[in-house]
């Protein structure tokens, strides 16, 4: 065996170690189908990941903007998202191996103005935590943050690397364009994993990937009904679905679990918190701290039924029928679907539109603009996202933070921010209208 | 006219939005258009007989008006232009091209299709890697935007006007080159400072009056002796930059900059196009496409790395200059790339700096720089000739 086991590098180590904790934890609450299904699928996803280290079978490196479906469909095959530790971590506490990657990054020489999402990865590539890849994708969505990363993923892997542009309109031509560097892309894969790519298999994959979708969009459906009964931190797993599971058993079940709970307790009606406002949560959840979804629902009485992260768009399922309809559907996903892909790459236009869409489907008060300062595209077009809510007279909280790093910005701040906004702003002008 | 005459005549063309040729080529009914990138080639919109202007943020003195659309996480260098949109400084430009360069200039391209009464907006999605199968989409997007300025300008942009463009283009391009050999020289007779505002210059003014400017100053240059040897010489690179204020700033300190590759500056003098091809916007999209990358084409760096040391080497400079501008991600992975190479191989000692646009050269800059400076005459002392790592 040539690869060192992942059980020899610490920050694997302490994952692997925390898991069953974790695990513990949740399974607390039995109706917790979604965490529950999630830390499930990941213990699996980490298994696997072990296996195919100790077998020595072939890794692929891609970044946040790809979807998984094309490696899991070359069968022994592992994929790995380069966020994915970094993220892993911080969603299960361990900041500071998180907050250690980002350093690290800036160390070695990524300014601190790009995204943490890149610097947590970088940090981890340039640790050496990952197996090594037998080559590497790199995908400019959803922004100039994934051009960073793509660049930096090419020099740090030292592995064969394949890039895949993603034009900036919203149209057929684009999809086409995609799906044409799919068909130059299974080669290269097929070429450097040494295995080829078995269109039966690759439309099982795409089965199970559009289950998951429709599982995705039901459960979504459930999210709607007012007062929400599941709880709001749940909603952007939507992307780590697509980025890390989509594909595969894992990600069904994942999006089965998410889809029981939010049915079964919409169905009981149940109530821990009276839902006094709802928001569109536009810009990045929260990822450092989640709990901080609960504390909202709590004290506040905020929920957020949708966020940019969870909405998956509906642009059509994968059609399996010939190789070309399913690489023309997978490209689909990663251009109009995918989320922050969908919303970010091209003209503000999408962008605004959705938003508008978000609020009048889930029904929401409010727009809460969690404004990851590394989104400069965002903040680049917040001018006329504003007066496009202006007109459409949706009360607005704008503010700074980091999605990953709680330096930038204390949770006492986000909190003070959102409470003055909902209790001053938002609930009182609810009931002046529900009064008049 | 005199060096220093001409020079003044450079400045003056290059200070504020408008300048004089610009003013000249309006007057005689022709249209002008302002583009942000050179992925947007200048050759097509000279072809559709409109003057193409690069767009800068010069003469803007602050940059409250892209500010408050924008807000202050977006490129000072968009935001200082966008200004300058928003204040009506553009007025006179007949249309734009937008790139999708970055996500600010994509957001740039927002704002001028909202907020601006330009009455014509063209778009290039260039792809973010160099690759041969990528080439044809370009195309495509070169022959749509050919497609919609002729008929948004009543013209007809052919074979003939195209090659008449290119010719054009490539006396421009020719004559910077002969100017960049002046840089090279033991003793140079052009400042990286000035070099680099007769390249802007020559983005900002028909062709044919840069020709006869070029050609004078290059008559002119003959006779000068050059500049003493300067103490250490500089190679530019990184990020936008087109403020010579800033490169005199650097060569304040005993230094000369004696080339870059910088996009306003050198990067826009890639060697010559076919002028008699029968495709011409085939032979102008290739060269246009495949020319020595920007940050922002994925996968390029190698062949960056490659010729940037190459570079280095032939202009004999003792270390490079590498800045960028805030919040610009395209040039903060060249620079986390660039570092990450120089640590196995350091080819050559780098400075590394970071950029506000329109903020005056500060002494944090000029103290820095000396300390660089200071650290390669260390080096060479300790190495010998031969220079080294510093
Ligand atoms: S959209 Fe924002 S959060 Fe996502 S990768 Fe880009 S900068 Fe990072
Ligand atoms: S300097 Fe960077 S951010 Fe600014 S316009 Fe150029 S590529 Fe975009």
């Amino acid at each position: 065996m040539s690869r060192k086991p992942l059980q020899q590098v610490p920050e694997w180590l302490q994952l692997f170690q925390s898991m069953p904790n974790i695990q513990r934890f949740f399974a607390g609450d039995s109706n917790a189908h979604g965490m529950n299904s999630l830390l499930k699928s990941l213990n699996v996803y980490l298994k696997k990941m072990l296996h195919h280290n100790d077998s020595d079978h072939p890794f692929v490196w891609y970044n946040l903007g790809f979807n998984s479906e094309l490696i899991y469909a070359l069968g022994d095959v592992c994929p790995v998202p380069v966020e994915s530790l970094g993220v892993m971590h911080s969603l299960i506490g361990s900041h500071d191996i998180t907050l250690e990657f980002i350093d690290h990054a800036q160390a070695c020489g990524v300014p601190n103005d790009c995204c943490s999402a890149d610097k947590l990865a970088i940090g981890a590539m340039h640790k050496q935590v990952y197996p090594q890849p037998a080559c590497t994708v790199g995908i400019n969505t959803p922004c100039d943050a994934q051009v960073l990363s793509t660049q930096v993923i090419a020099e740090l892997g030292q592995a064969p690397f394949f890039a895949i542009d993603v034009p900036y309109y919203h149209n057929d031509e684009t999809i086409r364009h995609v799906a044409k560097q799919l068909w130059e892309l299974v080669p290269f894969l097929e070429a450097h994993t040494r295995r080829k790519l078995d269109y039966d298999r690759l439309r099982e994959v795409c089965e199970l990937s559009n289950r998951m979708t429709e599982t995705i969009w039901e459960w979504l459906e459930w999210r709607k009904r007012a007062p929400l009964a599941q709880s709001s931190k749940l909603v952007a797993f939507t992307l780590i679905l697509q980025i890390l599971f989509t594909g595969s058993e894992e990600g069904l079940a994942i999006a089965q679990g998410l889809l029981r709970e939010a049915r079964e307790r919409s169905e009981r009606d149940e109530r821990f918190f009276e839902e006094r406002v709802r928001a569109v949560w536009y810009q990045d959840p929260v990822w450092t701290d989640l709990q901080i979804y609960d504390w909202f629902e709590r004290e506040l009485g905020l929920t957020v039924p949708v966020d940019i992260f969870g909405f998956y768009a509906h642009e059509g399922l994968i059609d399996t029928r010939t190789p070309e309809t399913m690489m023309l559907g997978l490209a689909r996903k990663l251009v109009a679907c995918h989320p922050m892909a969908r919303q970010f790459r091209g003209n503000i236009d999408v962008y605004i539109r959705d938003f508008m869409h978000m609020v009048e489907a889930w029904n929401a008060d409010c727009c809460i603009f969690a404004g990851h300062i590394a989104c400069k595209h965002a903040w680049g077009g917040i001018g006329l996202f504003k007066e496009a809510l202006r007109k459409a007279d949706i009360p607005l909280l704008i503010f700074e933070f980091d999605m990953f790093d709680p330096r930038v910005t204390p949770y006492q701040d986000v909190f003070f921010e959102v409470e003055r906004f909902v209790n001053e702003i938002v609930y009182p002008r609810k009931q002046r209208k529900a009064s008049a | 006219m005199a060096r220093n005459d001409l020079f003044d005549d450079v400045t003056a063309i290059i200070s504020a939005p408008d300048n004089p040729y610009i003013s000249r080529w309006k007057a005689s009914g022709k249209p002008v258009i302002g583009y942000f990138c050179q992925y947007a080639p200048p050759e097509l919109l000279l072809a559709a007989g409109a003057l193409p202007v690069r767009l800068r943020g010069a003469g803007s003195e602050d940059s409250a008006s892209g500010d408050a659309l924008m807000s202050s996480r977006v490129c000072t260098f968009v935001r200082h232009v966008m200004s300058l949109v928003l204040d009506d400084a553009y007025d006179f430009l007949d249309g734009e091209i937008s790139v999708n360069t970055c996500d600010h200039v994509r957001r740039a391209a927002d704002v001028f299709t909202k907020k601006s009464a330009l009455p014509f907006h063209g778009f290039i999605s260039v792809p973010r890697t160099p690759r041969e199968s990528l080439f044809d989409y370009y195309l495509g997007e070169l022959r749509k935007l050919q497609a919609a300025l002729a008929e948004h300008f009543k013209v007809v942009i052919d074979r003939e006007s195209l090659n008449r463009a290119i010719r054009q283009t490539n006396g421009t391009r020719r004559r910077l080159s002969a100017l960049n050999q002046l840089r090279r020289l033991e003793r140079p007779k052009l400042s990286g400072a000035k070099a680099l505002s007769v390249h802007i210059a020559a983005q900002l003014m028909p062709p044919d009056d840069f020709a006869e400017l070029a050609d004078n100053l290059l008559a002119e240059l003959e006779s000068f002796e050059g500049y003493d040897p300067p103490t250490v010489r500089l190679f530019v690179t990184g990020a936008e930059l087109d403020e010579p204020a800033y490169i005199a700033a650097i060569e304040s300190q005993d230094a000369l900059v004696v080339a870059d590759d910088i996009c306003f500056g050198e990067r826009s003098v890639f060697g010559s196009i076919d002028e008699n091809s029968d495709d011409p916007l085939d032979a102008i999209a290739r060269a246009t496409f495949f020319r020595t990358s920007c940050a922002r084409m994925i996968g390029d760096f190698p062949n960056r790395w490659e010729r940037l040391n190459r570079r280095v080497a032939e202009t004999k400079a003792d270390g490079v200059i590498f800045q960028r501008l805030i919040f610009c991600d395209p040039w903060g992975a060249e620079q986390h790339n660039l570092l990450h190479r120089l640590q196995s191989d350091p080819a050559f000692p780098i400075l590394s700096l970071l950029r506000e646009y329109g903020v005056v050269p500060t002494g944090q800059l000029r103290t820095r720089v000396q300390a660089f400076v200071e650290k390669i005459e260390i080096a060479r002392v300790r190495n010998g000739a031969a220079g080294g790592g510093a």
